[in-house]
């Protein structure tokens, strides 16, 4: 297992609520999205009051998808166009 | 042909329902969604001044044209045009267009209904309301 890197996106609520549009996260080899969501809640306590969704490169996932080195991900409330 | 497209400038409406018209078509249906100033929750009528609409483009291109793809299956109809815009709309502006070309109007309007609906439980835009005392992301159709 070697480290690697991941970087986050955040959009609309999650933007304001973490206050930047990005993060980069260390892990130990592959991880679970669910893993990535309970290391992003730690940092940023607001996130818990929140209905996340998570993607993976551009696909929404569920916490026990695996995220492998390179991913884009993405963090987000509900949506809301139209 | 299809059309699925992110913008920050006006909508032209008509535009967009001439471009998905094929020979074989009879019918377009279009929706034009555009920012409503009332809003009436929980009994209170809201007021807001603008909208800025927020979108994940590369993942809300390809949500779109997945349901531009899914909505062609699964009804009688030829082409699928979908417009959102992003960034600041004034009220009365359009946020959205969705136009559907069938040989038919019926398979039409339910492909239309059935895409906007769509479009507001997936694709990855949000809209942030700005009222005069304060503002507010919106929380979607599942909680209105």
């Amino acid at each position: 297992m070697s480290d690697m890197r991941i970087n986050v996106l955040f959009f609309g609520a999650t933007a304001d609520i973490v206050g930047k549009r990005r993060e980069e996260l260390e892990v130990d080899g592959e991880v679970s999205a669910g893993s990535i969501l309970d290391e992003l809640r730690t940092r940023f306590p607001y996130l818990a009051a929140q209905k996340l969704h998570i993607s993976i490169e551009q696909e929404y996932a569920s916490s026990d998808s695996i995220v492998k080195a390179g991913d884009e991900i993405a963090i987000f409330t509900s949506v809301s166009g139209g | 042909m299809d059309h699925c497209e992110l913008t920050t400038e006006p909508i032209n409406v008509g535009a967009v329902a001439r471009r998905v018209v094929p020979p074989e078509c009879g019918a377009t249906v279009t929706l034009d969604g555009y920012a409503r100033r009332f809003t009436t929750r929980d009994s209170k009528v809201i007021e807001t001044e603008y909208l800025v609409y927020e979108a994940y483009e590369e993942m809300a291109l390809k949500e779109m044209q997945k349901l531009a793809a899914k909505a062609k299956e699964d009804f009688a109809i030829s082409n699928v045009g979908i417009v959102h815009r992003t960034g600041k709309i004034e009220i009365g502006e359009t946020s959205v267009v969705i136009s559907v070309a069938a040989p038919h109007r019926k398979d039409a309007f339910a492909a239309c209904e059935w895409l906007i609906k769509e479009l507001k439980r997936t694709v990855p835009i949000w809209k942030k309301e700005i009222y005069a005392d304060g503002e507010a992301w919106s929380e979607g159709e599942a909680a209105e």
